[in-house]
């Protein structure tokens, strides 16, 4: 028996070799809806209540620790917010008297006024995160809403985290909808090596790309070395390319860096979201555009999931 | 097919279904040094420890495909992976016809290298580009460290529990100073 063994041992790894490329093979060349796909689905969807499961009896722990944590910070952050509230006084006074105008302005652009950041006719979906990617080489997260829920590829995802407080600090863009199957979808973060949003740096009207990468930093490139960007501006979605609205926070300027060699300005973004504790998002299902007529009609879910359409408090 | 065989499947079966759970349920919701073991390749290393290169590739092509799975990542691409190290491990360990527990760490930790890297070479042709000391600083070294550490508490308990036997190789000279 032993003599068998040592003699189907390189025939059996040469056969598992060949199953794995032909596996790879099949996975790359197949259309999303052919069978392998179908089986890894199925097996995805089967996983799945183990995942929420595991998200239910993990929640305590990661409270626990969020708590402490939140605890030895608690005073620095106490402090620091304190210098932050006087200058932030001075800056509301200011802020009131410039909404106003803009108010006006809107109003002479004809602007629905209880539009938001959203379009029209956005819907909402909270949906719990119930996995993550397993290395850097990607960033995704799982989540516990699928095609059932009315979430489709390529829905934005927004998220707040628990550093988030009343501030803006916190809430942002997470990232978009990129597979989804009837109860799960997964959502590749913004600071995936393969995410691009276009984006803008309120204050200095500065356009560009934030793209993530392997490390998990958030790079701002393409924007013009002739324009100025001081650090702690708010860089938000600019709304181009059409998977994102516009205005979505994203992050803040944390360095400006130039290059001899580039034309073009490399900004590191501190993301708002803090992607290592994130733990539930908000799916936003754009109105879809009917390809007759250009309308804008609104998308209905089939579950009984709660969705939120976005009336006068749509942010 | 006999008794010992079905045996045998039961117990792969179940270590899949263990790593399966474990690595959903826990280690993917622990992260040390923003990395997070992986069960099915530390499984796959103690199997091929213990049972030889045949039983490593087999166990590592089933646990691949359903790593696969877990992660929703393509679909053979951990199964070619874990069966190269499922079969050199158990290649080394049949060559040194002796193992102790550091002997472990070090295979385990060189398994995990190995393939991180060409993890990591697969996925550099496929899409993401990173710098190579960025990659081998944040993923590559915490988690072969942190894969060999985890292996060696997995492989006394599941010799300690009868799961997989200690290392037995053909020259008949080997012994387990694990014990």
């Amino acid at each position: 028996m032993p003599r068998n063994k040592v003699a189907w041992r390189r025939p059996v790894f040469v056969i598992l070799i060949l199953a794995s490329l032909a596996l790879l093979t099949v996975s790359f060349r197949e259309a999303e809806s052919g069978p392998v796909h179908a089986i890894q689905d199925a097996g995805a969807g089967l996983l799945s209540p183990l995942q929420s499961w595991g998200a239910e009896i993990a929640e305590p722990f990661q409270d626990g620790y969020q708590w402490l944590k939140t605890l030895w910070s608690a005073h620095q952050r106490a402090q620091k917010l304190e210098e932050e509230l006087q200058a932030l006084q001075g800056e509301a006074i200011k802020l009131e008297e410039q909404a106003e105008e803009n108010q006006r302005l809107r109003a002479l652009l004809d602007l629905h006024p209880d539009k938001g950041i959203y379009p029209e006719g956005t819907e909402f979906t909270s949906a719990r995160v119930i996995g993550k990617s397993p290395t850097r080489w990607q960033a995704w997260v799982q989540i516990d809403k699928g095609s059932v829920d009315g979430i489709r590829v390529g829905s934005p995802v927004v998220g707040a985290t628990p550093t988030a407080g009343e501030s803006l600090a916190g809430k942002g863009l997470v990232g978009k909808v990129v597979s989804v199957t009837e109860h799960t979808a997964q959502v590749q973060l913004i600071t995936d090596a393969e995410s691009a949003v276009a984006a803008k740096i309120q204050g200095s009207r500065a356009e560009g790309i934030v793209e993530g990468s392997v490390s998990g930093d958030l790079i701002m490139d393409y924007v013009d070395r002739d324009i100025a960007v001081d650090p702690k501006l708010v860089i938000v979605t600019s709304g181009y390319g059409g998977v994102y609205p516009a205005d979505i926070p994203i992050g803040i300027v944390a360095s400006v860096g130039e290059e001899d060699v580039n034309i073009y300005k490399e900004i590191e973004v501190q993301p708002f979201v803090d992607f290592r504790v994130l733990e539930e998002v908000m799916v936003l299902i754009l109105p879809v555009e009917t390809p007759t007529t250009g309308a804008v009609t609104s998308t209905t879910t089939t579950s009984t999931t709660t969705t939120i359409t976005l009336g006068s408090a749509g942010r | 097919m006999g008794r010992k065989q079905l045996i045998a499947i039961g117990k792969a079966a179940l270590l899949v279904v263990i790593a399966v759970a474990l690595q959903v349920l826990v280690v993917s919701r622990v992260s040390v040094l923003g990395v997070t073991a992986d069960l099915f390749l530390i499984f796959t290393v103690v199997v091929a420890i213990s049972l030889g290169s045949m039983h490593g590739a087999v166990f590592g092509f089933l646990a691949g495909v359903v790593a696969d799975i877990a992660f929703v990542e393509t679909l053979g691409l951990r199964s070619l992976i874990y069966v190269l190290s499922g079969y050199f491990v158990g290649m080394i360990v049949r060559r040194f016809g002796t193992v102790n527990l550091w002997g472990v760490f070090l295979i385990a930790g060189g398994a995990s290298f190995v393939a991180q890297f060409l993890y990591g070479l697969a996925q550099y042709a496929m899409g993401p580009q990173a710098g190579f000391f960025t990659i081998v600083g944040t993923q590559i070294l915490p988690e072969t460290v942190l894969d060999a550490l985890v292996t060696m508490p997995v492989y006394l308990l599941l010799v300690r529990l009868r799961v997989i036997p200690a290392p037995r190789v053909d020259t008949g000279t080997a012994g387990s100073g694990a014990r």
